[in-house]
Order: C-alpha cells, then sequence, then structure tokens
C-alpha cells in the first residue's frame, strides 16, 4: 500500500512542482536581468487566474479560447510594469540614485499591494472557481487517479516550460537576453537594446505566471490575495535554483513539489507551507549562490 | 556639521508634531477617534523603528510587523500563563523580541538587498503560520485575549505618545551620536565603512536588535490597548503599511515616519468610510513617491523652503 501512496504523492508532487516551475522561471529571468525581485509576482499569477475565469464565465467564451487571451493578458501586465516602473532601474532616471535594490523592492511591493486591492474593489472578494479544460473527472493511469484537468494542464505547463527553456537557449532573442543578463553595458556595445530586452523578459515572465494562475484556476478559486503563497514558494525556489539560472529553477520546483507532497503526509500538514521557507533560510546562510548559480563578484 | 543640523530640523518638526499631537484630546472627545490616533502612534513606532533599519541603517528588512506580533505574544502569553502585571510583562516582551532581532539580524548579516528582503520576508511568514497554526498555546486564528490596562483611552493616547517621545529622543541622541554616524555610514558604503574601521557586524546587528525591540514595545502595548492578540498583526500588508508611511512621510529623516504613520492611518480610517478604497490609494501614493520624491513629503517641505534662495 505505502508503495502506490509514493507513487501517488510523487506524481502530485511533480506536478505540482510543473506549476512552481512556471512562476520561479519567469522570476528568475528577472532577477539575471534587472538583478531586482518582483515582489509583485503572486499577482501576475492572479492576474492570470482571473483573466482566465472572468473571459471565460462573463463573456461564456470556451476555455480553450480564455486560456491564450490570460496569457496576452498576462503579458502585457509584465510588459507594463517594466516599462513604467522597472526602467528607471537602468535608464539613469530614477531618484533613488544607487539604492536600486531598495527602489525596486518598494515598487514591486507597492505594485503587489495596488493589484490584490484593485481586483478586490473592482472584482470583489469572493473566490471564483475557473472552468475546467476538459469534463473528465478520473482517469486511471496505472496506479494513480487523475483528474482529466489536471492531466492536460500539467501536460500543457511541460510544453510551456519546454518551449521556453529551448526559446533562452536557442532563439535570437533568448540569447540577447542571456548577453544583457550577464554583461548590461557589453551587450549594449554589442548593439544588442537592452531596454526592449528587459521589457521582453517581464513580458515572458507576466505570461507565465499568468499561465500558472489560469491552468490552476479551476483548483485554487481565485480570490485577490491567491498570489501571496506562490511567490513566496517561487521566491523559495529561484533562490535554492541559484538566481538567474532556468535549469535551476526547474529543478528545484521539482523537489519542493515533491517534498512538500510527501512532507504534508508524513510530517505535518499544519506546517507544510514552511518546509521551503526554513529551507531558504538554511541555504542563504550556507549557500547563498544556490544549487546551481554562480557565485558573482562585483567590481 | 550639515547632517547634525538636519536632524535638529527634523527633531524639532517631530517634537512640534507630537505637541499637536498632545493637544488633541481637549479637542477631540469621540472615543473612536481616540482610538484611531491611539493605532496611528502605534504604527508610528513601527515606521520609527523600521525607519532606524531601513532608512538610516540601510537594512531592508520586511519584518517589522512580525516583530509587533511577537512583542504582543510575548506579554500575552507570558501574562496568561503566570498571571504577572503587564508592568513586568511588557519589558520581557522588549527584551524578547530585542533577542530575536539580534539572532535575526545575525543571521542575515551578510545578505544585502533583495536576498535580504526575501529572508526577512519568510522569516515573517514562518512566525505568522506558527502562531496561527499553534492552536493549544495561542489559540491560531481565535485570537488570545489579554487584561487592559487603563478604562478609558485618554490614559492609552498619552501612553502610546509618551512612549513615542521617548523612543524619538532616543532615536535622536542614537543619531546624534558616533553610533549614528556608523549606521548611516553603513547604509552610504558599506565597504568603505568597514575600510574606514567601523564594526560592520556589531553595528548592524545592533540596528537589528533596537529596531526589533522597539517594534516588540509597539506590539506588546497594542496588545493590552486591543486586549486581544492575533496572528494577523504580522501580515505582509500590515508591513506594507509600515513602509508606505515610511515612504511617504520621508525614509532616513526622523519626523517623516511619524507624521506619514498619522497621514495614512486617518487618511485611511476616512477612505474606509468613502468605500475601503484606502489600500489603492496608498499603494499609488508609496509607488508615485518611491519613483518621483525619494525623500517624501518631508523632502517636499524642505525642499520649497530652500526654492526662494
Amino acid at each position: 500500500m505505502t508503495g502506490a501512496l509514493a507513487v501517488d504523492l510523487a506524481v502530485n508532487g511533480l506536478i505540482t512542482g510543473l506549476f512552481y516551475a512556471l512562476m520561479a522561471i519567469g522570476l528568475s529571468l528577472i532577477f539575471g536581468i534587472l538583478r531586482v525581485v518582483n515582489f509583485a509576482h503572486g499577482e501576475f499569477y492572479m492576474v492570470g487566474a482571473y483573466a482566465y475565469t472572468l473571459i471565460a464565465l462573463a463573456l461564456g467564451v470556451p476555455a480553450f479560447i480564455a486560456l491564450p487571451c490570460a496569457f496576452l493578458f498576462g503579458a502585457f501586465v509584465g510588459w507594463l510594469t517594466e516599462r513604467t516602473l522597472m526602467r528607471p532601474l537602468y535608464a539613469g532616471y530614477t531618484s533613488w540614485g544607487l539604492m536600486r535594490d531598495e527602489y525596486a523592492v518598494i515598487v514591486t511591493f507597492g505594485l503587489s499591494l495596488l493589484l490584490v486591492n484593485l481586483v478586490d474593489k473592482t472584482i470583489g472578494p469572493y473566490a471564483y472557481r475557473g472552468p475546467t479544460l476538459i469534463d473528465v473527472s478520473r482517469i486511471a493511469i496505472g496506479p494513480i487517479l487523475i483528474s482529466g484537468h489536471k492531466l492536460l494542464a500539467a501536460g500543457l505547463a511541460i510544453l510551456i516550460i519546454g518551449a521556453t527553456a529551448a526559446l533562452m537557449r536557442w532563439s535570437f532573442w533568448g540569447r540577447q537576453i542571456r548577453a544583457v543578463a550577464q554583461n548590461r553595458l557589453g551587450a549594449s556595445l554589442a548593439g544588442i537594446d537592452t531596454a526592449k530586452a528587459s521589457g521582453l523578459v517581464f513580458a515572458l515572465s507576466g505570461w507565465l505566471a499568468a499561465t500558472a494562475g489560469a491552468l490552476l484556476s479551476p483548483v485554487i478559486n481565485a480570490s485577490p490575495d491567491v498570489g501571496a503563497f506562490p511567490a513566496i514558494k517561487s521566491y523559495v525556489i529561484v533562490v535554492l535554483g541559484g538566481m538567474g539560472s532556468v535549469p535551476g529553477s526547474i529543478i528545484a520546483s521539482l523537489a519542493i513539489g515533491v517534498i512538500e507532497s510527501f512532507g504534508a503526509v508524513y510530517g505535518s500538514y499544519d506546517y507544510r507551507d514552511t518546509f521551503g521557507l526554513v529551507l531558504l533560510i538554511l541555504f542563504l546562510l550556507f549557500r547563498p549562490q544556490g544549487l546551481f548559480g554562480e557565485r558573482g563578484r562585483e567590481v | 556639521m550639515g547632517g547634525d543640523r538636519r536632524t535638529a530640523l527634523e527633531f524639532r518638526a517631530a517634537l512640534v508634531a507630537l505637541a499637536i499631537a498632545a493637544l488633541v484630546p481637549a479637542f477631540v472627545e469621540n472615543a473612536y477617534w481616540l482610538g484611531v490616533l491611539v493605532v496611528s502612534m502605534y504604527f508610528a513606532i513601527l515606521a520609527g523603528a523600521w525607519n532606524l533599519l531601513a532608512g538610516y541603517t540601510g537594512q531592508f528588512s520586511l519584518a517589522p510587523a512580525a516583530f509587533a506580533m511577537m512583542g504582543a505574544y510575548a506579554t500575552g502569553l507570558l501574562g496568561n500563563n503566570t498571571g504577572l502585571p503587564p508592568l513586568v510583562t511588557i519589558p520581557f516582551a522588549i527584551l524578547a523580541t530585542g533577542a530575536i532581532g539580534l539572532a535575526l539580524g545575525r543571521v542575515v548579516l551578510r545578505l544585502s538587498g533583495p536576498y535580504l528582503a526575501l529572508t526577512t520576508l519568510s522569516f515573517a511568514e514562518i512566525m505568522r503560520l506558527v502562531a496561527s497554526n499553534s492552536i493549544n498555546v495561542t489559540r491560531g486564528d481565535l485570537g488570545l485575549p489579554v487584561t487592559g490596562l487603563f478604562q478609558n483611552r485618554i490614559g492609552w493616547y498619552y501612553l502610546f505618545l509618551g512612549t513615542l517621545a521617548l523612543l524619538l529622543v532616543l532615536l535622536y541622541f542614537l543619531l546624534r551620536s558616533r553610533a549614528g554616524l556608523f549606521l548611516q555610514a553603513i547604509r552610504d558604503d558599506e565597504v568603505a565603512a568597514a575600510r574606514s574601521g567601523v564594526d560592520v557586524v556589531f553595528w548592524k546587528t545592533v540596528a537589528f536588535a533596537l529596531s526589533s525591540a522597539a517594534c516588540g514595545l509597539s506590539g506588546a502595548l497594542y496588545a493590552h490597548f486591543a486586549e486581544l492578540v492575533t496572528p494577523d498583526l504580522g501580515t505582509v500588508g500590515q508591513t506594507g503599511l509600515v513602509v508606505s508611511m515610511t515612504v511617504i512621510g520621508g525614509m532616513g529623516t526622523l519626523v517623516g515616519p511619524v507624521v506619514g504613520a498619522f497621514l495614512v492611518y486617518l487618511v485611511s480610517e476616512w477612505l474606509r468610510d468613502v468605500g475601503g478604497y484606502q489600500l489603492i490609494v496608498f499603494s499609488l501614493l508609496v509607488i508615485a513617491f518611491a519613483r518621483f520624491f525619494r525623500s517624501g513629503l518631508w523632502g517636499i517641505v524642505t525642499g520649497l523652503r530652500r526654492q526662494p534662495a
């Protein structure tokens, strides 16, 4: 019996990990290119869940049309954030001078509060349950039972994570983004439009976070503060995987998903959300560069 | 010295603000608004304490509300379990939160910027989750009932005002001393400060401990004022309010957080009546101030004064 339970926990943990990865990759890319943490990342996720749910329910369009709309909306919110709030960080017109970390923390923290309360006031504090992509409630794969929506969502997540990784690795834009992340000045001297690269990264991470929110919306019941926990999880993951490293984020996401899934059953269910946080503090103390990060040196 | 003159001016402005606050009960008898002002002063202490850490030392902690919550639980739990009077349990809360702050300060010494913000945020969330899940000790989200202290609001009003004034005077003398210079040197350039012989490790830890102890004191007083402690005291939203107050009032100034706390909390109570748009307005203001007016309202005021010259 314990064998079947373990397989079930592992599969569920890995699926949870896939959605963490969608969040963490975007956060990690943002950190890579601007060296800041986006404290509004959970709100991109929340916006994605709402966009999908409301487009599908209010306009009555089928779920598979509402889904791309939610992706695009998330990308738009991300791009807008970069354009209005992040550009001062490198375009040289912030009044904060050298305190760019502090500026970024305050501004994204403010944006997070703003988005939560804006949704709370305009749409309401009630939870919305998003429509499922397909109506098959139970599919048996070997010993595990899984809902059709969850299986499809996990498949889509794998597809999107793979596409993102390939995009970053081989495409023209992906290479430009990596160049800017390595050395902003050097990249701009080589003729790369660094502002465009930053905008692209924010749009991409808005897209990814919104994807996670939209795909999970039948499970999480979107409410204005739904983004808080996924965001904190993805901070943990990004530090564990090494800030700025996409493969690191993916592996750390899957690991956290599995650890939580087992910890909730064999450890303590009430404290399941603290496992990652404790791990984070331990990591920051003993291995701040993360699992796969390179130890940077600023000159 | 320019810095000293600037601090002295800010100190006088803060004293004027507190003097005005001291006269308010002569005109306002409404218990509700007196309560609102008491809560404003609770936040003013938190904002001032956070300002010592973030504004003067450059250590961007996101845990001030968590320390207030821990102070509140410390006094509440000790008082309920031993029957000791608040006169004993409140100093205990100060020491306890100071010690936790000291430990956290040691832990996060090597971190800066986003890493520091993330670690303190995680710490705050862990503490809140522990408080809310340890139901047999803290009664969880139901809240822990705590004994009161005064029968009427006036007593609370002056207790909070006196505490705020005392902390402000202490902060002023701290900033005037060599320690204040050390802290600001760490904020401006940690490496250069260390090279010039500032014991960075020691002073950063001290700043953490002092700031946490002040937050703990404020939380402990609040616990006896509200007669109830809940994990909600330590949410990220509460920290958001503290950050908003400091940034809007003016970070790294003595008077900014105090005036910011009164303004933000009073306006937020007023907006609550209008329809609950307070947090939308404040988050917009925070973004606008961070983006365009780094020195906050106080910076705008002093800027206007300097303009004609």
